[in-house]
């Protein structure tokens, strides 16, 4: 069991190829082999969603996750988000509306965010709420975030942004 | 234009921190990579009360990867066990060692460490060290805790008391002989925690050659525990060096010296190389820090108008295991007993307060302390009381508060209440929540047996308490203080260093605020660094609502001195006196001829680098300045909200749903508005999870039963309706800026506010809400048993 697989899995557009023990977390993969720092773990048992990323452009628990599951994924984190070093548009609708305080859940909630407003660009609060309802946010008490989500939506719709 | 010409103060800056946490670029203490590193895991104890037979390490030490491992019998020999005394007379106190030895207090205390090559390993060897026990009777119900003659957890102490004070104030026997109605009731909070997202972390990194200790640890207080460090591991404190990086979330949880983290350090130590420790949700649950487990047993002496006459109190305070650094036990029964009779003019008081030793995990602070379960006890008399004399309860709150224009007001237990709004903020909500169209409202529900129920909370807060208040409560360390430097450079910029590290409260945007607007610089051009020993002036830290007063009084003062050096400096250079030059936009200027003027940058780089142009006895250093602020009176300044809350409850399930959220607060002046929405908004939440969902359950042999997250229930985004905030403004007469702390009272309000409403909407019921949370699992048990008394 401690011997090292062969993986390889595309994050935030770029191959990445290395080789992974059996029982490693992805979470802990992407952190330490990969070297990203916006990968978030708390609960470390698939409840808070501190940890979600996009794996084949759906919602997963990078905690309850083997790294070896993701061989051939095409993963996206926060780091992919922004682009040419600009915000997109739901991580900046967070910043302008206050829609984080320690930063903890907010890897999680941005792409959670994501997926929603990828599938549905006009969400009622109702919908916001029940798509993030996975993400334990313990600063924000969710009215920002929700706000911030809606008023995202808002900028996607107007600019006609995917 | 005078200072605060360029305005900042009062502003809904968005924060200036942000974009690292949007953009996954920030450093938390998981994210260290150091070379050398390795990984810590502990092995904690299984019973909640038993002696150390044996600790065996053999076959976790042949295990793949490990390099270390420190069991408690070799930690107490090179440490000096934590120890946090009250300087009471009535007081007992712990020795809480780092790794426990010889005997174990609670499920979950550490025993033993050991470092491997990484986190997988390292747990793995944890399982492996093999521990013997001899258990002793445990002691795990407060109340029976409370009472002489069961098992003792500190042998030479006889009992089980960390603490029994007795307050008497005013003449409480004629008063209650006064009495139309004396309410007599036992209220109950229960045992929940913070849980910030982040759980305690921490690198200790000892380097041999220079013999420096470096700990970078998630922690609120980053200058106290090196000072802790120093005493416990008997080191030099210059010795020893403290980063609190980015911080997931504090919540006071992270405001302590961890007993782990000291172990770590030790590892370090004695491997001579980086060793990390990631705690785990079991681990946070089962040996951070709990909170809240109270039982105060009032009787309430009344006119059958609504008039309180006074109040007898018997408090309980389940203070766990230990007395924890730098709080003592001492701290939640101490505010308990000062602060029950909160907003209510009560001149007849009599108190008892006990803090209990039981083996569970220790007590400590956690937003609000103490004040949730005080307000949820005189909240929720006072509905209860009204619902009995027939009187309206809004009406009776207004009957007893202290009057707006009342203020300053000394409490019947000492405290200066500097100044609050109470009455204008129940109107405010009660309009807002619309109570009187409710009232029709609930009417014509019942007729359909559906149950609403409005319930309100309303309290006087204390924050930001400095000097005077520290030394009335007998502690060890008098918080009486927060510390800024602000300092100009050769380009003009400016960069303030505080004492308040921010974990989440936007101190890097509202110290900039405050700096900006008093030195009258660009907002841009003001950077707010913290969390490390080694740049930052030794101040408390991030806690009980104080950063903005007290480490945004701090680097007020020192903006004033540095401004007023720019300014000694102008003047000589534009060859006016100081006072004909002013400061706006980063531009000086002389008053009334705004073409003779220079940039703050031009005026910086002459400083440092034409020093012969500086004026007699000003030295490039003067701009530089490092103040500390405590703010006067030292009892802390008043902040008073009004929570009102509508629900309905399924009386099938016992389920309960909030239709509405409503908080009016005063804060005096804010700096940001925003960020007081943000931590108005998450306190609340937090409260409300804490009056219906968060219960760390312990079983009758101390097995703590909520270990993970399945059963400590968290609120999420559906459990949660939007929560509106109001704000009205009085500033406190004494502070800087007239600031007061709002950091916690968010979640103090909800515990009352629930409480009443779910009384209020099951009454015809006949179930008044005695105890917390409310579970749809007590709803039922709350309503079975109303209906075996009818």
């Amino acid at each position: 069991m401690r011997q090292a697989l062969p993986i390889s899995f595309t994050v935030n557009g770029r191959r990445f190829e290395g080789f992974v023990p059996p029982r490693k977390l992805l979470s802990d993969f992407l952190k330490e082999d990969v070297g990203l720092t916006g990968v978030r773990v708390s609960c470390e048992h698939g409840i808070c969603g501190a940890c979600t990323i996009l794996l084949d452009g759906k919602t997963a628990r990078a905690c309850l996750t083997l790294a070896v599951q993701a061989d051939g994924a095409d993963i996206l984190t926060v780091e992919g988000l922004a682009r040419d070093g600009e915000l997109h548009p739901i991580q900046q609708a967070f910043w302008d509306n206050h829609g984080l305080q320690c930063g903890y859940c907010t890897p999680g909630m941005l792409i959670t965010a994501y997926e929603l407003l990828g599938r549905n660009l006009d969400p009622s609060e109702a919908e916001v709420r029940e798509a993030i309802a996975g993400n334990i946010c313990r600063c924000t008490g969710y009215v920002h975030i929700v706000t911030s989500i809606l008023s995202a939506a808002r900028a996607m719709r107007a600019a006609g942004v995917r | 234009m005078t200072v605060g010409a360029t305005k900042y103060i009062g502003q809904r800056i968005a924060r200036r921190e942000d974009p690292r946490f949007l953009t996954g670029r920030t450093r938390y203490v998981d994210d260290l990579r150091l070379p050398g590193l390795v990984h810590a895991a502990f092995a904690r104890s299984v019973h909640a009360h038993a002696d150390i037979v044996a600790i065996r390490t053999t076959a976790a030490a042949a295990h793949p990867g490990v390099v270390g491992i420190l069991t408690s019998e070799e930690a107490v020999q090179a440490s000096t066990s934590i120890r946090c005394d009250s300087l009471f007379p009535e007081w007992k106190g712990t020795e809480f060692p780092i790794l426990a030895w010889p005997r174990v207090r609670f499920v979950g205390e550490a025993v033993a460490v050991v470092a491997a090559a990484d986190r997988y390993d390292a747990e793995d060897a944890a399982e492996l060290i093999e521990i013997e026990y001899r258990p002793r009777p445990v002691v795990i119900d407060l109340e029976t805790a409370a009472e002489p003659g069961g098992p003792v957890i500190h042998e030479r102490w006889g009992d089980n008391l960390f603490i029994d004070r007795r307050v008497k104030q005013g003449d409480v026997d004629a008063a209650f002989a006064q009495a139309d109605l004396v309410w007599e009731r036992t209220y109950r909070t229960h045992r929940h925690t913070g849980f910030p997202m982040e759980g305690r972390a921490c690198v200790a990194d000892y380097d041999p050659a220079t013999q420096v200790l470096t700990l970078h640890s998630a922690t609120q207080i980053p200058h106290l525990v090196r000072t802790g460090l120093a005493d416990t591991l008997r080191l030099p404190e210059h010795n020893i060096r403290v980063i609190a990086p980015d911080v997931g979330g504090g919540f006071g949880i992270k405001a302590h010296l961890f007993p782990e983290e000291a172990a770590i350090c030790l590892l370090s130590m004695r491997l001579g190389r980086p060793v990390k420790w990631i705690e785990d949700t079991r681990e946070h649950l089962t040996a951070c820090i709990h909170a809240r487990e109270h039982v105060h047993r009032v009787k309430i002496a009344v006119k059958r108008d609504g008039t309180l006459l006074g109040i007898k109190s018997d408090i309980l305070v389940d203070a766990g295991a230990y007395s924890v650094w730098p709080w003592t036990s001492s701290m939640d029964v101490g505010m308990a007993a000062g602060l029950m009779p909160g907003p209510y003019r009560v001149r007849h008081y009599e108190c008892r307060a006990r803090g209990v030793a039981t083996n569970k995990c220790p007590l400590g602070p956690y937003r609000g302390v103490a004040r949730p379960s005080a307000a949820f006890t005189i909240e929720r008399a006072i509905e209860d009381i009204a619902r009995t004399l027939g009187l309206d309860p809004v009406e009776m709150r207004l009957k007893n508060y202290v009057p707006d224009d009342g203020y300053p007001y000394t409490s019947i237990t000492g405290m200066v209440y500097d100044s609050a709004s109470l009455q204008a903020s129940l109107k405010k909500a009660a309009d807002t929540i619309g109570y009187s169209q409710f009232r029709r409202d609930q009417e014509g529900a019942r007729r359909q047996g559906r149950y609403l129920g409005i319930g309100f909370g309303t309290f006087i807060e204390q924050t930001a308490h400095a000097t005077n208040e520290f030394i009335k409560r007998g502690v060890p360390i008098v918080f009486g203080y927060d510390s800024a430097s602000v300092s100009v450079d050769p380009s003009g910029k400016v960069m303030v260093d505080t004492s308040c590290h921010s974990h989440g409260q936007g101190h890097e945007t509202t110290f900039a605020q405050v700096v900006a607007e008093r030195l009258g610089v660009p907002i841009t051009d003001v950077r707010v660094r913290f969390g490390d020993t080694q740049s930052a002036p030794y101040g408390m830290g991030t806690f009980a609502s104080r950063s903005a007063v007290l480490g945004g009084g701090a680097a007020w003062k020192a903006a004033d001195i540095v401004r007023g050096t720019l300014l000694k400096i102008a003047g000589h250079v534009l060859e006016v006196s100081p006072q004909d030059v002013e400061i706006a936009d980063g531009v000086i200027q002389v008053k009334g001829t705004p073409q003779r003027n220079m940039t703050v940058a031009a005026l910086a780089r002459l400083a440092f680098h034409r020093p012969e142009k500086l004026p007699p006895g000003i030295m490039p250093a003067d701009l530089c300045a490092t103040q500390s602020y405590d703010a006067p009176p030292g009892y802390g300044t008043w902040t008073n909200a009004v929570h009102a809350t509508t629900v309905e409850v399924d009386v099938e399930t016992g389920f309960v749903r909030l239709l509405r959220y409503v908080v009016v607060e005063d804060c005096g002046t804010m700096i940001n508005p925003l960020i007081v929405d943000g931590q108005v908004h998450g306190g609340v939440v937090q409260g409300i999870g804490g009056a219906l969902l968060e219960h760390l359950v312990y079983d009758e042999t101390g097995q703590l039963r909520s270990q993970t997250l399945m059963e400590y229930l968290l609120p999420s985004a559906v459990d949660v309706p939007k929560i509106e905030v109001h704000h009205l403004q009085t500033p406190s007469p004494f502070t800087l800026g007239g600031f007061k702390g709002m950091g916690e009272g968010g979640a103090i309000g909800p515990l009352p506010a629930l409480g009443n409403a779910v009384t209020d909407a099951l009454a015809p019921l006949g179930v008044a809400i005695d105890a917390l949370p409310l579970s749809p699992e007590r709803v039922r048990m709350a309503l079975e048993q109303a209906q075996t008394r009818r």
